[in-house]
């Protein structure tokens, strides 16, 4: 069977011979957008020169394979690109016989001989030959050193061609198109990072500015592949530049939170600060709105979203740490962030936890469930479809500060029944924000009968089998199964008493693999929780670490 | 250091028969330890480079053994100190374009890229990376922003200044640098131009324009060289030479000798009315007056110092107000100063 198609070898073949070794700038342009499928296209003949026997069988199969790799070899912006470079030189090694049996074979290894003579040295007498001859250090250093060198000068060509006026005619544009196609090929190559990086910022300056599609496409995919390294400016400049761009780097961000799940829940907020996506949020409120837009739709898509939940509560967090670190001239106000909320409900639920002293907890719950409670009153008054978007707005604004939901929960460990009230309306809202059916009565007396299983059993000892069964029969029904794990998970950790008490409690109760993931999600927004708490409480964090431990036990 | 010279011998016999027909015989084993004598003597190198007691000690060496080899095998190449900083690279070249190299040996020196580590002594991959990344970034780069040089004339000019200095900046060095520009002028002896342009960059290269070691040893060189100077200047272009006038003074002062040289080599043709060429210099009272047109263009202070010095020549020459008399009267008038 034919592993590559006569078309493809005709369409290869003219590019090959098209592009030549000039790089003109319209030779270099297509080059650089037929670099992806110029690759397929070295991978099928690299694994079709592969099953051949011998060489002069290889270029009996595919005689268009010498001109081919050879013409590939002269240009310079093929060669560059390191992935399409490994597979030319793997399709030469193939071709080279070690032990040569005729003079189709002998002629084959002396003309690779010289490709690659030509590949890694210069032509002699040129002044590159000379001037890298007598540099004193090896080839590789001095190229190294001389790429090093363009790239800043270039780099310096870009800054200085666009000093920071609005001024757009001074800006020479044409120059930086060709200058980022140049880069296509290079984006993972590191002496490129301060080039890419001022292309970038080139942007930001420059309201005319023009980068290749494809160096951008590279570049995005590079740094999702994990190729590429950048500087934070630039990663921001670059979703600021390229809409795309940004919604990738948070579909992608989100789908290895959801596929990662025991490196996640281990350290979130480590993990979301580091994908860059709060500190360029904080920056640009556009970058912002999108993020959330984006989570905030997968969030009403899927069903079992307590992963999702737990994104866009750390990210939240994280992107409102970074925002009170600005300087106040620099801030926006918080309405610009959140333009579809009731704007009273901004001020409780912004500030975090940690920004509240302990003993005015109570009272700040209950300043929001009063506002919450408003709203839904609103809806149920009124019904339209204007009072139930309120609503779901004033929801999701919870979840994002879903913090605050936490600390209701941590609170409930320790309340007294009179304080109870406020904060499992809170619990029920944040778990069942819809009144369809008018569960709510139901839902809120669920709520207060797992409450009170739950203090039972956290408070006696030995632990009361009445009770292990009850948390474990509104566990196992999916009617508030995620409200009660959340009020568990807490009592867990918040209550007082003996930690051997937890493994044994534990593996009573939450026995199912599915519940036991969905426990871990909950104990990695506690952790985050606490993390940015003031003081650290050693009690609790040894009771969240045992938790964890007896959750990861299969 | 009795044990280094004798390594060292060896390593250029080695060498010397990577070029010859005898290398048939190498087996992988032998390949590979000519590659550790090789590493070890660009080791040698770098530790040698700037220290001119034991330099000279290994240069004596290289010379006798390359007088011997050249006996023996009158094919090979005598090796310079310099290159021994490229010796492994040195023996991959031979390997690859001796005929006579084992076909078994190519692919243990390049790898299957899949397989290889990546820092394997054998990897060209990045080489050819910077290499070809280098070529593209110079070649799209076509706009002379650099005071009309090319950008790859710039970069190998600044890297040139940067070796001469680090050579220079331990003493006893100076005769080691000027063998490193003869070195590269011979080799270069087929298309000077372009190196002419590097040599531009590296007189101008120190960004710290406090450091002139480099251009003032370049220079020096440059007026030992019997008429290389005038060609340079020649080569660059009259606005160039006066971005490089403005920089140092002692270019400056040796441009306006080769153009006070220039000058002498011009006659006044009384038939013609017109100043002519009378030796094989191809320059013509056009290219000077160009030349000074260039300076006078640039700003103060080069601007009233070439006045200065043009009126001053006039007035050496015997003050002449006519025309054809003295060509710095005429330079003077043409210009219109």
């Amino acid at each position: 069977m034919e592993a590559v198609s006569d078309t493809d070898v005709q369409f290869w073949m003219a590019k090959a011979m098209n592009w030549g070794e000039d790089l003109s700038c319209s030779a270099l342009l297509d080059t650089s957008r037929h670099l992806c499928s110029l690759r397929s296209f070295l991978q099928q003949v690299l694994q079709g020169l592969q099953q051949m026997s011998s060489t002069s069988e290889a270029m009996k199969t595919f005689p268009f394979v010498g001109q081919f790799l050879g013409r590939l070899c002269w240009n310079p912006c093929v060669i560059a690109d390191e992935r399409s470079q490994r597979l030319l030189l793997r399709c030469l090694s193939c071709l080279y016989s070690a032990e040569p049996l005729n003079a189709v074979e002998r002629k084959a290894n002396m003309w690779i001989k010289d490709m690659l003579c030509h590949l890694i040295s210069e032509e002699e007498g040129s002044v590159a030959h000379t001037t890298v001859k007598h540099a004193g250090v090896t080839p590789k250093r001095y190229h190294s050193e001389a790429l090093q060198k363009v790239v800043s000068l270039m780099t310096e060509e870009v800054i200085k061609s666009c000093d920071g006026l609005p001024n757009t005619a001074r800006c020479l544009n044409g120059n930086i198109h060709t200058m980022s196609t140049a880069c296509v090929a290079l984006v993972t190559c590191p002496e490129m990072s301060p080039l890419i990086g001022a292309l970038l910022k080139h942007f930001m300056l420059c309201g005319s500015s023009c980068l290749n599609q494809e160096f951008i496409k590279e570049i995005n995919e590079a740094l999702i592949s994990k190729r590429l390294v950048l500087e934070h400016e630039a990663v921001v400049n670059l979703w600021c530049y390229s809409p795309t761009c940004l919604e990738g780097a948070a579909v992608s961000f989100l789908e290895s939170v959801l596929s990662g799940h025991e490196t996640m829940t281990q350290s979130l907020d480590k993990h979301v600060n580091d994908s860059l996506l709060p500190r360029a949020s904080a920056h640009h409120c556009h970058i912002f709105l999108t993020v959330n837009e984006i989570y905030r739709n997968v969030l009403t898509e899927i069903d079992e979203n307590l992963a999702v939940r737990a994104l866009i509560q750390v990210f939240t967090a994280c992107f409102l740490q970074r925002l009170t670190g600005q300087k106040p001239q620099d801030r926006l106000p918080l309405r610009a962030f959140f333009p579809n909320v009731t704007p009273c409900l901004l001020t409780p639920l912004l500030t975090a936890p940690s920004e509240v002293p302990r003993e005015a907890w109570l009272d700040h719950l209950s300043w929001i469930r009063s506002l919450l409670q408003s709203v839904t009153e609103n809806e149920e008054a009124g019904e339209d479809g204007r009072a139930y978007q309120a609503v779901f707005e004033a929801w999701f604004l919870l979840v994002q500060c879903g913090y605050w939901v936490d600390t209701a929960a941590e609170l409930l460990v320790l309340a007294a029944p009179e304080n109870a009230k406020s904060l499992l309306w809170l619990l029920t809202f944040f778990h069942h924000p819809t009144n369809r059916g008018h569960q709510r009565s139901q839902q809120t007396a669920v709520a207060r009968e797992a409450w009170t299983h739950l203090r039972m059993l956290f408070l006696t000892r030995p632990p009361p089998p009445r009770h292990l069964c009850a948390v474990k029969e509104l566990l196992s029904s999916s009617f508030s199964a995620n409200l009660v794990l959340h009020l568990f998970s807490n009592f867990t950790v918040f209550s007082h008493g003996p930690v051997s008490i937890i493994t044994e409690i534990t593996d009573k109760v939450l026995t199912e693999a599915a519940v036991k993931r969905r426990a871990l999600w909950i104990l990695a927004l506690i952790r985050c929780r606490l993390n940015s708490a003031a003081t650290r409480d050693d009690r609790v964090y040894s009771r969240l670490r045992t938790l964890q431990d007896t959750l990861l036990q299969t | 250091m009795e044990a280094v010279l004798r390594h060292l011998t060896n390593i250029l016999e080695l060498l010397a028969v990577s070029q010859t027909d005898h290398v048939s015989e190498w087996d992988r084993h032998t390949t590979l330890r000519a590659f550790q004598w090789a590493e070890y003597c660009e080791q040698l190198h770098s530790r040698f480079q700037c220290n001119p007691a034991v330099r000279s000690a290994l240069e004596s060496a290289l010379s006798d053994t390359n007088q011997r080899l050249q006996q023996a095998l009158p094919s090979c190449s005598p090796v310079m100190f310099s290159e021994l900083a490229q010796c492994q690279h040195m023996l991959l070249i031979h390997l690859l374009t001796n005929p006579s190299a084992p076909n078994s040996v190519i692919p243990i020196l390049f790898p299957d890229p899949k397989t290889a580590a990546q820092d394997s002594q054998f990897d060209q991959n990045s080489l050819i990376t910077c290499k070809s990344a280098f070529n593209l970034l110079c070649r799209t780069s076509d706009r002379t922003s650099y005071a009309g040089l090319h950008v790859e004339a710039v970069v190998r000019g600044k890297l040139l200044g940067n070796l001469l200095n680090s050579v220079l900046s331990r003493t006893g060095n100076d005769e080691y640098a000027r063998t490193l520009l003869d070195s590269i002028l011979h080799d270069s002896a087929g298309k000077p131009e372009s190196l002419y342009d590097v040599i531009a960059a590296a007189l101008l290269s120190p960004d710290d324009e406090t450091n002139s070691v480099v251009p003032h040893f370049i220079l020096a060189w440059l007026q030992e060289q019997d008429g290389c100077l005038s060609k340079l200047c020649k080569s660059l272009s009259p606005g160039l030479c006066t971005v490089i006038s403005r920089q140092s003074r002692e270019f400056k002062q040796a441009y306006w000798g080769v153009l006070k040289q220039w000058a002498s080599c011009l006659e006044f043709d009384v038939l013609e009315g017109l100043w002519v060429p009378t030796s094989d210099e191809p320059v013509t009272f056009i290219i000077l007056t160009d030349r000074f047109k260039e300076l006078l263009n640039s700003g103060p202070p080069l601007k009233e110092e070439t006045e200065t010095e043009l009126k001053t020549l006039k007035r050496e020459a015997g003050d002449f107000n006519v025309k054809g008399i003295c060509i710095w009267t005429d330079v003077i008038i043409q210009l219109k100063l």
